[in-house]
């Protein structure tokens, strides 16, 4: 019964991991690197200078900006700058012709330090993997539905993972390489047991993330069939005032940036929202930015009168069920993560998706074996065998490629933030094409060797089309911008040691130490 | 975060060299039974230590979801320096555990 049991588990994990393995690969690559979306924005946007500023010198700059430039608007939304994203970015919108209707929304991105407006380029920077990790560049809201279910198969996957290596503890500190087959196991044990808990937490997470769509049937109970109300109690919108019609100037914002922190025990506003702006009704919201604690609060904020400067309302305290929703959102998002941590936490995103593309190379592995002697795949091991490479190396050959299109399309090309997305699957398609004719240990190389050259000459891209080049961004402090060079010059190197194992691996074996291994399972890949 | 770091590597290492086949692939012979016995003590004892450390530096929350990084990847570390660079492996613990008081010195 047991081992009935065991064997039921082993295939679900067999097969759940194959159908979904592909595309939980692409979520869990993108999510990681959504851990770094502000740096990514900040390099794929040289044009926004990187400056440590005091919050309310920015405000000042932003209220005076928006004084003479906005002063009818019903609405500003001011986004000061943090310590990872440099930009002050002001918002306004303007009153409705008719009540009722929603006002157009103008955006506008200042230098902190003068007050000038700056024009990045048109990018959508690390915004891109954020959203393609949960969105998958479909329409609302299909790409959310099937990152949910992924999300619910890879649960399903650790769970039955779990049951079927059985010897997870024993084999705790195990891991032999250079044994083929055997080496790749060893390493999706190891990834898989020794960052568990990790997978654990962002898979879990991220159904908590998304329980609206997972289990509706408690909130439809709950609130009699009526969503709305359930999101209304969990998003508590600001009562905003009708405008009263009389004019009365705005207070300076800078000092309420004090008070607010009086209310809080700790961290300080990331966002200002100033609602009828120079009338006697004029609100002033300052929203929590939410870096100074794990568990995530939504919309946790103080109102103060935009004329006297008093207290009008405060967002209530947390509760506990709340809270752990919360918990597990900070968890997930890490937003808190000072930057050693901020690294950690890319570094258990990058084991993951290791888990899987090692999963998904021994589901393959397994199976060639079978065929090791007649050298003809049947077609769906071909299938699957395309559908590695181009998912794993091909995807990562797209996410150099969507670096490059920032650097190399005209700075004023129309739709050019879509142009940049275009690229990332254009170069994505081209892999595929390129996997299916070339197949096999031929297409890993080469597809691995052109992601470690196209990462290692970012660093020098960067140098050539911009003036942040590394010496300049190591000199004067701009550590996104370094980091930024570094990690893709990292990824280069490690993508060409990639290649090149993989190269070596399939030559016949020359040395008398290696002749008496079991016969590795990519020999048969041709 | 470091000072836990440390710990929790040291006390991986010890949880390792207290299983038979691991501590015959480090030290190159076998273990006797009260050898393992204290290393494997020694070891669950940094661990705790390690978490104790995470905490009282950084606070519940904080702390935790520190020890917890830093648990795994040290573990990670352990696991992937092994087999290619032995000696590295285990100086690195021997390393951890000298640093770690003057680390302690420097955050408590």
């Amino acid at each position: 019964m047991k081992e009935g049991f065991r064997q039921a588990m082993a295939w679900l994990h067999t097969w759940a991991g194959l159908i979904f393995g592909w595309l939980l690969f692409a979520i869990f690559l993108t999510g990681t690197l959504a851990y770094f979306k502000d740096e990514i924005s900040h390099w794929m946007q040289p044009e926004i200078p990187a400056r440590s500023v005091p919050t309310e010198t920015s405000l000042t700059l932003a209220q005076q900006y928006l004084e003479q430039r906005a002063a009818n608007a019903s609405r500003w939304i001011i986004d000061l700058p943090g310590a990872r994203e440099p930009a002050l970015s002001v918002r306004w919108q303007s009153a409705p012709a008719k009540p009722g209707e929603r006002g157009q929304f103008t955006e506008k991105r200042l230098d902190p330090l003068s007050g000038a407006e700056v024009q990045g380029r048109d990018t959508q920077g690390g915004e891109f993997f954020y959203r393609f990790h949960f969105q998958l560049q479909m329409p609302y809201p299909w790409g959310r539905w099937l990152s949910t279910i992924a999300a619910m198969v890879m649960f399903v996957a650790l769970i039955s993972g779990i049951i079927t290596h059985k010897k997870i503890f024993k084999d705790f500190f195990t891991f032999r390489p250079r044994k083929g087959q055997r080496s790749w196991l060893d390493g999706h044990n190891a990834v898989g047991v020794l960052v568990l808990p990790f997978h654990l937490m962002i898979t879990y997470s991220s159904l908590v993330i998304f329980m609206t769509m997972v289990m509706p049937a408690s909130i439809l109970a709950a609130y009699k069939g009526d969503v709305q109300a359930f999101f209304s109690d969990v998003f508590p919108a600001a009562n905003t005032a009708k405008v009263a019609g009389t004019p009365e100037p705005l207070l300076p914002l800078a000092p309420l940036l004090e008070k607010a922190r009086e209310h809080w025990a700790g961290g300080s506003a990331g966002q200002v929202t100033v609602n009828n702006p120079g009338d006697t009704n004029a609100s002033v919201v300052l929203t929590h930015n939410g870096t100074d604690r794990v568990v995530h609060e939504f919309g946790r904020a103080v109102t103060f009168s935009g004329v006297t400067g008093q207290l009008l309302a405060k967002t209530p305290e947390q509760s506990v069920p709340m809270a752990v929703a919360g918990s597990f959102y900070g968890l997930h998002m890490g937003r808190f993560a000072d930057p050693v941590l901020r690294w950690l936490y890319f570094i258990c995103g990058l084991a993951s998706t290791a888990m899987i593309g090692t999963g998904l190379v021994i589901w393959l592995g397994k199976r060639q074996l079978k065929h090791a002697k007649s050298g003809v795949l049947p077609f769906e091991l071909k299938l699957v065998e395309v559908l590695n490479i181009a998912s794993m190396s091909g995807l990562v050959i797209a996410v150099a490629a969507f670096f490059w299109a920032n650097r190399v399309l005209p700075v004023d090309m129309a739709e050019r933030a879509q142009w940049e997305i275009n690229s990332f699957f254009i170069a994505w398609g081209l892999s595929l094409l390129h996997a299916a004719w070339r197949r096999g240990r031929g297409a890993w190389v080469e597809q691995l060797a052109l992601a470690a050259l196209l990462f290692a000459s970012v660093p020098l891209l960067n140098a050539v089309t911009t003036l942040h080049h590394l010496g300049n961004s190591l000199a004067t402090g701009d550590w996104a911008m370094a980091g930024f060079d570094l990690a893709c010059l990292g990824s280069g190197l490690f993508l060409g040691w990639a290649a090149w194992k993989m190269q070596r691996a399939g030559q016949p074996e020359i040395t008398g130490r290696n002749r008496q291994r079991s016969i590795p399972l990519e020999q048969e890949a041709h | 975060m470091l000072l836990a770091g440390l710990l929790c590597y040291g006390g991986f290492t010890g949880l390792c060299l207290s299983m038979d086949r691991h501590h015959a692939e480090l030290l190159g012979r076998k273990a006797s039974i009260a050898e393992r016995r204290w290393f494997k003590w020694a070891g669950w004892l940094l661990l705790g230590m390690s978490l104790w450390a995470a905490v009282s530096v950084a606070g519940w929350a904080f702390g935790l979801v520190q020890w917890c990084a830093v648990l795994m990847l040290s573990a990670l570390l352990l696991v992937m320096l092994m087999p290619y660079r032995r000696r590295m492996a285990l100086s690195l613990a021997a390393l951890s555990l000298l640093a770690s008081p003057i680390a302690a010195y420097a955050v408590l």
